[in-house]
């Protein structure tokens, strides 16, 4: 083994290294270190795109990068060593609300197009269709612990779709899904944006349903932090999230979603048309249910609500178990009392809860917070339920 | 003991010498792998351990592999007991999946062998990039001599001389003052042009 040099993790600077895939939703970490924003607050980032989910995850939990834009389902993972070895991880804020899509081939997608897009129809028709196959019909998630396949599970089972048996979920990495679906490798996939936009420009895909017509406003990407990382650098942490924050602000406006499609379309970062990018952009989208927020509806605020969620899906599917102390792991990682007190110390405002009712607003509502109220988007679910953190049993 | 062992690299030559080392060493069964459907490979070789190039996102594939293996384990790299045994692997670029939970004992030479050529492949394409920029630079020092002597009528040393004489008066490289000085005309003469 004499050959082999130990690259050690251990480092006396506080470099920050953050992993991104090649999503939309990477613009406001991409934003902050081109725009300078982390360099501002005196923070030395090394941005670095990766091939895919695992090499994320395995690349925080051996201590190769301090931090990653991440789907939080695998933040938990690295945190419980469902991989491998255990990494303690914090959330201090989070990324984006929506952008995924479901995207099916094109002739399947024309057999179930209804007139008015109206999910009901379309998941009617698609269980229609499941029901008349012999085999399971084979749909490509881009991880087993990623958001999409626990929105597409959600949805699928909502209309009666049987996750396990009717379908056969396939891992598909993102940036390689339009090229299984051209294939027909798999009938369809649910993946960020811009992949959907991407198939439908290639003409081999059709979008049928968005992360909203699944759970409005649904949480997809945060910012996930090693513990140790962020203990050894509480100063640099808070510079970071400083910058992301400002990065958050500027990708959310409108006005300059073209500026931040060209800026994600070059080749080290996502290498992918600028105009499907645009698409999945505020002030670029199309259709305005298939785009990624990064500031508006409270969408950086870690909610200790979306943490329950995320893990009560990821033991109703056996991907942890369920024998956890879930409250105490939410708590754990999502990190809102980090997240209040820069944000506050910004003069921004902070939601006064940690947590809320999920999926009980159909319209536009009025968060509590200070200074003053956060303008807030609908959140309902497809079915209609309302998932309410369970509170924190009393110790006695 | 011959364990089986599925070797996904899409670097040619790489995989054939990791295989040539390990099928020489007679503790393994190499079969190699490409393409899309990693998963149906894992399937059908049904092997002890997966060594996979880190920089494939197809490695996303394999991580549903518990799917296919049923019951059988996975960990991740060559064990949890030893975490620096995977660190220096995922500094070299490899990832192994331990499919049947063979010993780490059986999988340490096999996966220092694939640490060792994965590194060696590194060093030569740092070597390799090395040499691309070095002649890259030639180049550009070639086409700014070429423009002052079309352009200011200097003979190619007084062009030479000029350049390193900006260089040492901005203190800065030659090679940043020639690649400025070749894309400031490129672009002039393009806008001349149009």
């Amino acid at each position: 083994m004499s050959e082999v040099v130990s690259l050690s993790s251990r480092r006396s600077d506080t470099r920050l290294r953050i992993g991104i895939l090649r999503l939309t939703d990477s613009a406001p970490a991409i934003a902050a270190h081109e725009f300078g924003f982390f360099a501002e607050e005196g923070v030395d980032v090394e941005l670095i795109t990766e091939p895919s989910w695992a090499n994320i995850a395995d690349k925080l939990a051996y201590g190769f990068l301090d931090a990653a834009v991440i789907v939080p389902p695998l933040a938990f993972a690295v945190e419980l060593g469902v991989r491998g070895i255990c990494q303690p991880m914090i959330i201090p804020c989070c990324v984006s609300l929506g952008g995924n899509t479901v995207t099916l081939e094109k002739g399947l997608a024309a057999r179930i197009r209804v007139p008015e897009r109206d999910h009901r129809s379309t998941l009617s028709a698609l269980a229609a269709i499941v029901r008349e196959r012999d085999a399971p019909l084979p749909l490509g998630i881009v991880h087993a612990y990623s958001t999409h396949n626990l929105l597409l599970r959600y949805w699928l089972a909502s209309g009666g779709i049987d996750p396990m048996l009717d379908v056969k979920l396939t891992v598909v990495p993102p940036a390689r899904a339009v090229e299984a679906l051209a294939s027909g490798h798999i009938a369809g996939f649910c993946a960020g944006a811009p992949w959907g936009e991407v198939a439908a420009r290639a003409g081999v895909g059709t979008t049928v349903a968005t992360s909203d017509d699944i759970w409005r406003n649904a949480p997809e990407k945060a910012f996930a932090v090693r513990a140790r990382w962020a203990d050894d650098n509480t100063e640099a942490l808070r510079g970071a999230v400083r910058a992301l924050l400002r990065a958050a602000q500027f990708c959310d406006a409108p006005e300059n979603a073209s500026y931040t499609a060209a800026l994600l379309s070059r080749h080290k970062y996502l290498d992918a048309d600028s105009h499907a990018i645009l698409s999945s952009l505020p002030g670029g989208a199309v259709t305005p249910n298939n785009l990624s927020r990064f500031w508006r509806n409270a969408a950086a605020f870690p909610w200790r609500s979306h943490a329950q969620w995320f893990l009560r899906q990821m033991a109703r599917w056996e991907l942890i178990d369920a024998a956890h102390d879930l409250q105490a792991l939410a708590a754990r990682v999502y990190r809102p009392d980090i997240y209040r007190s820069i944000a506050a110390s910004q003069g921004l405002a902070v939601p006064l809860s940690d947590s809320k009712a999920e999926g009980a607003h159909d319209w536009p509502w009025q968060l509590d917070a200070a200074p003053q109220p956060i303008a807030m988007g609908p959140d309902r679910f497809c079915d209609g339920v309302i998932f309410e953190d369970a509170p924190t049993p009393v110790a006695f | 003991m011959a364990l089986t062992i599925l070797l996904i690299d899409t670097e040619g030559d790489r995989a054939r010498a990791l295989e040539e080392k390990l099928s020489e060493s007679g503790f393994a069964n190499v079969v190699r792998a490409e393409g899309p459907d990693l998963a149906a490979a894992v399937e059908q070789a049904r092997p002890d351990l997966v060594i996979i190039d880190m920089d494939l996102p197809d490695r996303d594939a394999l991580e549903d592999i518990r799917a296919i293996s049923a019951a059988r384990p996975i960990v991740m790299f060559a064990g949890t007991d030893d975490p620096s045994f995977a660190r220096e692997a995922i500094a070299a670029g490899v990832c192994s999946y331990n499919l049947s939970g063979v010993a780490l004992a059986d999988v340490k030479p096999i996966m220092a062998s694939a640490i060792a050529l994965f590194q060696r492949y590194r060093h030569v394409e740092i070597e390799l990039a090395a040499a691309r920029a070095l002649l890259d630079e030639r180049r550009q020092i070639e086409r700014a001599k070429a423009i002052l002597m079309r352009d200011r009528k200097m003979t190619e040393p007084e062009a030479y001389r000029w350049l390193q004489k900006k260089a040492m008066n901005e203190s800065r490289k030659l090679s940043q003052i020639v690649a400025e000085f070749v894309a400031s005309h490129e672009i002039a003469g393009w806008e001349a042009k149009s």
